[in-house]
């Protein structure tokens, strides 16, 4: 990590902080006088593992990654080209890629979040009988990877799923022609699968600090359920779902799973994946991994320096 | 939105829509589970119940042959005569993940102690850095095939990998536990009392967080063992990982087949769950 290496993102900065308050510390480091340089050497100990780690399994690899992205031969890296970079932004099938990869998991992310906002607010603020039932259903898919929340939408919608043949007999359509799962709107319909769980699971800990005196304060001045939801609780959550869509969104971009079993719209993650499947262009590949990395990072720190929103996840 | 229409179809409507979504996410998972013990699936429901076929050939324990190759197995321990065996694939995966679990205790423990207990200068952007996943499992084993070419697809190169992406929830399931404990003032009793502050830390802040701990660890395992897309691209030959093998039934089996193969899966996730309940965690909270 020596190297003012190519990761001009979270971990530069913070491995940045993290090197420069080391330099200032490395005699009190050795010898430390004062409590406070003493904490200070605590606090280095205790980050140096997972430093190592971030060293030796993201940033040297990502390094490598950026290097091959640039270099001037397809399989060493040596000189410096933008040819790979130049592919990617002449040629219009890698647009229509990175345009797939945007709306797929815009749309979903804002269809996720506007479903995860009335599920927390049911959990938290009803008494539903069995709630912590619920709390468990809908968490339980966090942990489901994304190829079965794709046979869960096959079992659903597929050729030979429930709803499909539901629908077929119901109407006497053939089921085949109704079957969505293999199309466009089957994927959307699964990476919210896998999206809502986890945009609840956010939401849930912004929920849980909400000011409950303002809105019963509300209600008993004749504020309707609406009002005060629209007026005092959504003032207060407002950081924790601008925090759930960047969150969620992230999620939406990293999907991949799921694009193997229901191969229908071209997506980022899934061309980097066949630029090494097909002909092993590591250069074309390592130039989309690191565009989605500064993209990533870019938006993920102006959403939080530039909004309020609270990041857990 | 009017007055009368918010007080009498808000909370219904609200309500409505927590049912369907469970439903949604639910009702896959059931039918998968009951498909999974049905010879036959292509009408509405599944039928020609009940049979142990399908989870027999997907353990292995019937002859298949072709893509459709279920799990080899490996014995593990023999014993006078009787010879334990396991599941080849399963108890892969079950190792990968632990190797994973063993370096993010490692790293995690210590990071989540800095950020609960210290203030210092950059402490926020640590704390990002812990916590946000840094890039998705494709980008890293692309990155990871590049940087380590020989490596990558060994058991050690799959370990290192989950462990780098399964990292943050490590940190969170500890700094959520860490921040809801007096930590300065157990430091500061066991320093006055003696203690060196390596010493406090091992033997005393780290054993009274033993629950976030656990829950962390729990959920570090389920997620490694199921890591599916860092797995896809640098894994080569041998012994597949858990996900592989369920995506090789799910694109290549029979329905049945590949609901007996998820089903597997869900039953571990279960087990896992109930195991993380009685550790009695918050789970995957994210906050403290």
């Amino acid at each position: 990590m020596g190297t003012p290496s190519g990761h001009p993102d979270g971990t530069f900065s913070g491995v940045r902080a993290r090197i420069k308050a080391g330099v200032t510390i490395v005699e009190s480091i050795v010898d430390p006088l004062t409590e406070r340089d003493r904490e200070r050497r605590r606090v280095v100990a205790l980050c140096a593992p997972f430093a190592a780690l971030l060293a030796i399994a993201g940033a040297y690899p990502l390094w490598e990654v950026f290097r091959i992205s640039v270099s001037a031969e397809q399989y060493r890296s040596v000189g410096f080209s933008l040819q790979a970079y130049r592919t990617l932004t002449t040629d219009p099938y890698y647009r229509r890629v990175a345009f797939n990869s945007l709306w797929l998991a815009g749309g979903t992310t804002l269809a996720s979040v506007g479903l995860a906002v009335p599920i927390t607010h049911a959990l938290e603020k009803y008494d539903l009988p069995g709630e912590d039932v619920f709390v468990t259903l809908v968490s339980f898919p966090i942990s489901l990877p994304g190829i079965v929340a794709a046979f869960m939408i096959l079992v659903l919608f597929g050729n030979n799923g429930v709803l499909t043949n539901l629908v077929a007999v119901l109407t006497g359509r053939e089921s085949i022609e109704l079957a969505i799962a293999v199309s466009a709107p089957g994927l959307f319909v699964a990476f919210c699968y896998s999206m809502i769980p986890r945009a609840t699971l956010i939401l849930r800990g912004t929920y849980a600090e909400i000011d409950h005196a303002a809105e019963e304060a509300a209600q008993s001045l004749g504020a309707t359920p609406w009002q005060t939801f629209r007026h005092v609780t959504l003032p207060q959550i407002r950081p924790g779902i601008i925090g759930a869509l960047i969150l969620t969104f992230r999620t939406g971009l990293a999907i991949f799973g799921t694009l193997i079993v229901i191969q229908t719209v071209v997506v980022w993650t899934l061309q980097i994946s066949r630029e090494l499947a097909t002909g092993y262009d590591i250069q074309v590949a390592g130039a989309m991994a690191t565009v989605y990395f500064f993209f990533t990072f870019a938006f993920t720190a102006l959403g939080l320096r530039y909004t309020s929103a609270e990041v857990g996840l | 939105m009017s007055a009368t229409l918010s007080r009498q179809f808000g909370r219904p409507v609200v309500t409505m829509t927590l049912f369907l979504v469970v439903s949604f996410l639910i009702v896959p998972v059931l039918l998968t589970f009951v498909g999974s013990f049905a010879g036959e699936w292509s009408g509405v429901l599944p039928s020609d119940f009940v049979t142990l076929r399908n989870w027999r050939e997907v353990l292995g324990l019937t002859e298949t042959v072709g893509s459709q190759r279920s799990m080899g197995w490996d014995s593990i321990l023999s014993l006078g005569g009787y010879t334990l065996a396991v599941p080849s694939e399963l108890i892969f995966s079950v190792g990968l993940a632990l190797g994973g679990v063993l370096i993010n205790l490692l790293v995690g423990v210590p990071i989540a102690y800095a950020v609960a207990r210290y203030n210092f200068r950059g402490k926020e952007w640590v704390n990002a850095i812990s916590v946000l996943p840094l890039v998705p499992g494709v980008i890293l084993g692309v990155a990871f095939l590049r940087a380590y070419p020989t490596l990558s697809g060994t058991s050690f190169g799959l370990i290192v990998g989950y462990s780098l992406l399964k990292a943050p929830f490590m940190v969170m399931a500890v700094r959520s536990e860490f921040e809801s404990m007096p930590l300065q003032r157990l430091e500061e009793s066991a320093r006055s009392l003696g203690a060196s502050w390596p010493r406090t830390f091992l033997t005393v802040i780290v054993p009274n967080a033993k629950s976030g701990i656990i829950s962390g660890a729990i959920i570090c395992w389920t997620l490694a063992a199921a890591e599916f897309n860092f797995s896809y691209i640098v894994w080569a030959k041998g012994t597949q990982p858990l996900a592989l093998f369920l995506q090789r039934h799910i694109s290549n089996s029979s329905f049945t087949k590949a609901a007996a193969a998820v089903s597997m899966f869900f039953c571990i996730i279960v087990a896992i769950t109930v195991l993380l309940q009685q550790v009695g965690s918050r789970g995957f909270d994210t906050r403290g």
